[in-house]
């Protein structure tokens, strides 16, 4: 029986038949289905996703003409940044990163980052990074945006000023874990609307909210009213939000954007929220388990993305690296798995940009 | 019993607190030992768990079934004493997101599950000092769970077993680890003993291990 070279979610090669790579595609779609209540892949499609897998280069592409939009997160911390930080050790300037993203490696869009990666950091050094993001955009051609999470683990204790919620709700102290989740809410929104407009008053041609949710329902209403002040104060700017994950964790559990609790939402919900906040592009992100196969984790997060794509009214900009978008979770992503997934996203779930 | 064992179960998915109290108080006029009481219970808790995970339940609802739970503990607790029955009681566990790494949110989580199972679960926070962990060891703990989000930090998880089988415990303590960048692979290569992938998963096998 012919066996086809493929991966697992931690990267480890196995070699899999068609039957089992058929039912894994099966198996990772029902997931999602089940999961978010979004339709089952056609046939069409599960004969793609079969033929992506199975192809027997290591590299596979899109056919010319489906090619999307290359979107870069984390700025030039891709290069300065070490292995575990989505980086390659490499100390160049932000300067020199975004020149090399545009002319070198074919950055569609670009992004200036802050160390941290994080909205809070960010405001005791707005002026350096008014001036950075100034002076890169007298050099850059593509779009240059400003990037970072909003991060609301940032305003919990420890290192912010209100409670907890999973060490209060341990305690059972569970309306004042809902109440410190709102005031975060609340703080968050208020730093975004701080710090996103001076960026775009310094040149930003946006804005990219990244890992949003990544703290749960209250870092995503954060997050969704931070855009809707940044779309009143900026009109023009363009703004990209991308999750943190397929499912807002529920650690409120019932706080809600414009009527709606955010707990519990899929891509092809969430996008709609985004939507109506302001943002002009969404990133989904589907999870990779590391116990599935590629087949199983591909199938799984195209059926939730390519819904969302169906359910939006802007792009949809897919985020594809290690641990999401069914790339096995490894510190250099395998080029064969990164390069299946991408092109079953284009082609199967018709993500408008990666 | 069946009965019983079942409104017991749908108690605790319902996570309302006098739910759950009620559905304990007609199990014991019913007769049922307290022991099956809490396994019913526990299973309860296991599925509350697989719905938190699966965005259809959210963390206020799992603490409410838990604070259930706890409350029906207080009832059923001496009961089980008198009986001699220990068979629910389960180890010590200290948890923690080891040092140079503060995301504590799936560990929190993991932490909570554990509890809600009946684990003693001694949480440590983040950025975890290695001594910190051998120390709880030292003191008791049967079961030692560490989280890590980064590739930088998941070496600590290994460079804590190296520790215990320096000193001789390494046979005297069940090691589970998770975390975004942990595989059941670096598990296997680090010699943990268990790895989750989720913490529904790390509590179904901090169970069966435990037993």
């Amino acid at each position: 029986m012919t066996q086809f070279y493929t991966r697992m979610g931690d990267g480890k090669r196995v070699t899999l038949t068609k039957e089992q790579i058929l039912n894994d595609i099966q198996a990772g779609m029902a997931d999602a289905a089940d999961m978010a209540g979004v339709p089952d892949l056609t046939a069409n499609d599960i004969e793609m996703l079969f033929e992506i897998i199975s192809n027997k280069n290591r590299i596979v592409g899109v056919e010319p003409g489906n090619e999307v939009i290359v979107s870069y997160d984390i700025g030039q911390l891709d290069f300065t940044g070490d292995n575990g930080n989505s980086g390659n050790g490499v100390d160049v300037g932000r300067m020199e990163a975004a020149l090399l993203h545009e002319r070198a490696l074919g950055a569609d869009t670009f992004e200036l980052a802050h160390a941290d990666y994080s909205i809070k950091p960010v405001k005791p050094v707005i002026a350096c990074e008014m001036q950075a993001m100034e002076e890169i955009q007298n050099e850059i051609v593509i779009p240059y945006f400003y990037g970072a999470m909003p991060n609301a683990g940032l305003y919990y204790a420890p290192d912010g000023p209100y409670g907890n919620p999973a060490d209060l709700m341990r305690e059972f102290r569970i309306e004042e874990a809902m109440k410190a989740a709102e005031l975060t809410a609340e703080h968050l929104a208020k730093d975004i609307e701080y710090v996103a407009p001076k960026l775009v008053a310094a040149g930003a041609d946006g804005f990219n909210f990244d890992t949003t949710a990544s703290a749960g329902d209250a870092d995503f209403v954060g997050t969704l009213y931070g855009v809707e002040a940044l779309r009143k104060a900026c009109p023009e700017t363009y703004i990209m939000l991308g999750m943190a994950g397929e499912s807002v964790m529920g650690i409120h559990g019932s706080i809600e954007y414009r009527g709606e609790a955010v707990a519990g939402k899929y891509p092809h919900q969430q996008v709609k929220m985004a939507e109506k906040a302001g943002a002009n592009v969404f990133g989904p992100v589907v999870n990779t388990n590391t116990s599935k196969s590629l087949a199983w984790n591909m199938a799984r997060s195209v059926t939730f993305v390519k819904e969302c794509v169906k359910a939006a009214s802007i792009p949809c900009h897919v985020n594809m690296g290690m641990g999401v978008g069914g790339i096995p979770m490894w510190e250099t992503a395998p080029i064969d798995a990164v390069t299946r997934c991408n092109k079953a996203m284009v082609e199967v779930a018709k993500v408008d940009g990666v | 019993m069946a009965d019983n064992k079942k409104a017991l179960h749908d108690a605790v998915i319902a996570y309302k607190v006098d739910g759950i109290k009620e559905a304990v108080d007609n199990a014991r006029k019913a007769g049922m030992p307290a022991g099956e009481i809490i396994d019913a219970m526990g299973d309860g808790m296991t599925e509350v768990g697989i719905l938190f995970e699966r965005g259809k339940l959210f963390l206020p609802h799992v603490l409410s079934a838990a604070q259930g739970m706890k409350s029906a503990m207080e009832v059923l607790g001496p009961e089980l004493k008198d009986s001699g029955d220990a068979s629910t009681k389960r180890a010590s566990v200290v948890m923690g997101t080891v040092e140079g790494d503060v995301h504590d949110i799936g560990k929190s989580i993991c932490s909570t599950m554990l509890q809600c199972a009946g684990f003693d679960v001694h949480d440590l926070g983040r950025d975890v000092a290695k001594s910190a962990f051998i120390n709880e060891i030292k003191g008791g703990c049967t079961m030692c769970g560490m989280s890590a989000l980064m590739t930088t930090t998941m070496t600590v998880q290994r460079d804590v077993i190296e520790i215990l089988k320096a000193e001789g415990m390494r046979d005297k303590v069940i090691v589970m680890v998770g975390g975004a960048p942990v595989t059941q692979a670096y598990a296997d290569k680090i010699g943990a003993d268990l790895y989750g992938e989720t913490a529904s998963e790390t509590t179904s096998k901090a169970k069966a291990i435990s037993k």
